[in-house]
């Protein structure tokens, strides 16, 4: 498994925002570049009826998942596919091991997946002595680096032009003041090398329609065709929650998908892979293996509430937006998906207690679920999970009565606007570090000075 | 119990007792707000505007003119399988590997979306591995809509179907955009389109 550590997320936010403030400056105007061409490619459409129908598509396919995962697989099998299932991780990497040693696989490469990232696919193969390299040019820089994706759709938007001059130059001798296209002209020539040498391409998968046993994956360079279509075998690790009833639903599908995560009409380069190459086809694989996996998917499904994250398309809209994400990139959330789209599965996906304090890593301020294109209400299933871990007694001492006493004051009109007086009135340097709430919070940062008046009082007066 | 059936059992499980939800009506009712003049026209402006070049002659006559005279400037070339004999410039055929030139057939395009179809069996590596692919399009395969064309897709599927909206490009880097990542950096839909006269015309004499 990857690292998962979502506990020290607290400490891993101040960390970033303190001793590396280039992260917020490069996240910050990449999240903006990319929720800009959002807005202008929903104006577009009439996008309010096409997430309607999204959502609907996705519903239908996930409240009728056992039909359509059958159909899927009878349909792959008859295409000529292999289809494995994976309960876990474990289970997975296992079938990953018996496709290298059957065929002696020695170097593998990679098209961008953010499943591969959850196995922990890149460590494992590495084990098994198979050299294994990201061809996605955001993958490989952070490759490179030794770091996790940041973002679920662009994996280095955390590092600067800069970054990336000095990577490169350590790596492959660019120049250190390289254009960017000079630089990735460089990775163009050194990843082709791999492309070809390699004997396994591995991919992940954005949707699986039922009927025709597709795999669909929606890519910007070419390097997800060439990994599929290259090397003798390919291996793609689905999950079972992305599996659609027909290959038409793609339609609508992989284009709001695009719009949604870079504001094209659709990806540069879409892949439909129904099998192995044929005896009328002059290349592509001779073997595909489909891996379809579980992983903690079906406790997601069986949360009444929070199932409806299983929609997610991985377009990193509600990354783009969220306040909260763009302070500090990916990373501090200590799991592979992160923003608010990570906070709301993580607790379904890795157990509540090892989640904790994602669901609390939102202000609620509601911007992610506007721009879902499968309509999540991420917020609401952010307070589903905040709630359960009141009720499990999962939260700390102080932050379970902190709760319960906000709630009780919320309760009481009279009593809130009290509480409000006095906190406005209190010293608040030391008394914000004592608060129950507050105060894990506070230790790594100030926190800023009430306001004079409250919020209720500056709306009686009229705010400018 | 094998671990399939663990899954089967999860997930029925899991949807005991919830509604299974209806499929709701097919997509594409509602397109873009401002729909092309036609199938043709919508391709090329998408296609256009995502960085490819979009070319119109009226018979394979002129495609053959055309493709001659632009293959000049290259010194090699891989064909797709289905490229027929008249289309093919006289340059030295060589292995995907090391080509200059890729010249593949499209299966056909989609207005909506400004993609080129492109089927494994016209071969893989010729629609991937050079920097320039030339694709030869029939003005009259080109679908408005990507659900007509994934209707129309799914009664003959090879084994990988290619969706080409343009060249390749990347803003990985410092979120600049770069063309010609992995893929080709140029594309070219030279499309046979009988519609057009005058524009064969120019490409005929100049
Ligand atoms: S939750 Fe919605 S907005 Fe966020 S990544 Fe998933 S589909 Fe996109």
């Amino acid at each position: 498994m990857s690292r998962v550590n979502p506990g020290a997320y607290r400490a891993a936010s101040a960390r970033t925002i303190q001793n590396e403030p280039g992260v917020r400056d490069s996240v910050g105007s990449a999240t903006r570049t990319f929720d800009a061409n959002r807005v202008r490619a929903f104006g577009q459409i009439d996008s309010e009826r096409w997430r309607d129908w999204a959502r609907d598509v996705k519903t239908h396919a996930l409240t009728n998942l056992d039909r359509y995962l059958e159909e899927a697989e009878m349909r792959l099998l008859a295409n000529g596919a292999h289809v494995h299932w994976a309960e876990s991780a474990d289970d997975a990497l296992r079938v990953l091991a018996d496709v290298v040693a059957r065929h002696d696989i020695r170097s593998a490469v990679k098209g961008k997946s953010m499943l591969t990232e959850e196995l922990g696919v890149n460590d494992h193969l590495e084990q098994l002595g198979v050299r294994v390299r990201e061809t996605d040019l955001g993958e490989y820089i952070i490759q490179l680096l030794g770091e996790p994706p940041s973002h679920i759709v662009g994996p280095a938007i955390h590092k600067s032009l800069d970054d990336c001059r000095r990577l490169f130059h350590a790596h492959l001798g660019t120049a250190p003041d390289a254009t960017p296209e000079t630089l990735a002209a460089a990775a163009r020539d050194a990843l082709r090398q791999d492309f070809l040498a390699a004997d396994l391409g591995i991919s992940g998968g954005n949707f699986l329609a039922a009927d025709t046993g597709t795999v669909a994956l929606i890519e910007n360079e070419g390097n997800i065709r060439l990994s599929t279509s290259l090397p003798r075998v390919h291996v793609a690790f689905v999950g079972i929650e992305k599996i659609v009833p027909r290959l038409e639903d793609l339609s609508g599908l992989l284009q709001l998908t695009a719009r949604a995560a870079t504001g094209q009409p659709i990806g540069n380069f879409v892949s439909l892979i129904q099998g192995p190459k044929t005896n009328e086809e002059v290349d592509g694989p001779e073997e595909v293996h489909v891996v379809l996996v579980d992983n903690g998917r079906t406790e997601l499904l069986a949360d009444d509430v929070a199932w409806e994250a299983l929609r997610c398309v991985r377009c990193g809209a509600c990354l783009n937006i969220c306040p909260v994400y763009r302070q500090t990139g990916g990373h501090a959330y200590g799991w592979t998906y992160s923003g608010p789209i990570g906070a709301i599965i993580a607790p379904g996906m890795l157990g509540l207690a090892k989640a904790l304090p994602l669901p609390h890593a939102s202000s609620l301020c509601g911007a992610c679920v506007d721009v879902c294109p499968v309509r999540i209400p991420i917020p609401d299933l952010l307070l589903h999970w905040r709630e359960q871990a009141v009720e499990e007694g999962l939260t700390t001492t102080a932050e379970t009565i902190g709760l319960k006493a906000f709630t009780a004051l919320a309760e009481r009109p009279d009593a809130f606007s009290a509480a409000g007086a006095l906190l406005r009135w209190t010293p608040w340097s030391a008394a914000g570090r004592s608060l129950p709430i507050l105060g894990g919070w506070l230790q790594e940062r100030s926190a800023p000075h009430p306001s004079q008046k409250s919020f209720r009082r500056l709306w009686e007066e009229g705010i400018e | 119990m094998s671990g399939r059936d663990r899954i089967f059992a999860r997930v029925r499980s899991a949807l005991a007792g919830r509604d299974r939800t209806e499929l709701p009506e097919s997509f594409g009712e509602w397109r873009l707000k401002s729909p092309p003049v036609s199938p043709v026209e919508g391709f090329q402006a998408l296609f256009e505007s995502a960085g490819g070049e979009v070319v119109r002659v009226s018979d394979r006559a002129g495609a053959a003119t055309w493709i001659a005279r632009f293959s000049t400037d290259f010194p090699s070339v891989i064909f797709g399988e289905h490229v027929p004999a008249e289309l093919k410039p006289d340059l030295p055929s060589v292995t995907p590997e090391v080509a200059a030139l890729g010249l593949s057939m499209a299966r056909g395009a989609v207005a909506e979306t400004g993609s080129l179809l492109m089927d494994a069996r016209d071969g893989r590596r010729a629609q991937l591995l050079a920097p320039t692919h030339v694709v030869v399009l029939d003005a009259a395969a080109v679908y408005a809509s990507l659900r007509e064309a994934l209707i129309s897709l799914k009664d003959d599927l090879p084994s990988a179907i290619g969706f080409h909206s343009g060249p390749s490009k990347s803003a990985d880097i410092g979120q600049i955009m770069v063309r010609g990542v992995h893929g080709p950096g140029r594309v070219i839909a030279l499309v046979i389109d009988e519609s057009v006269i005058v524009q064969d015309h120019k490409e005929g004499i100049s």
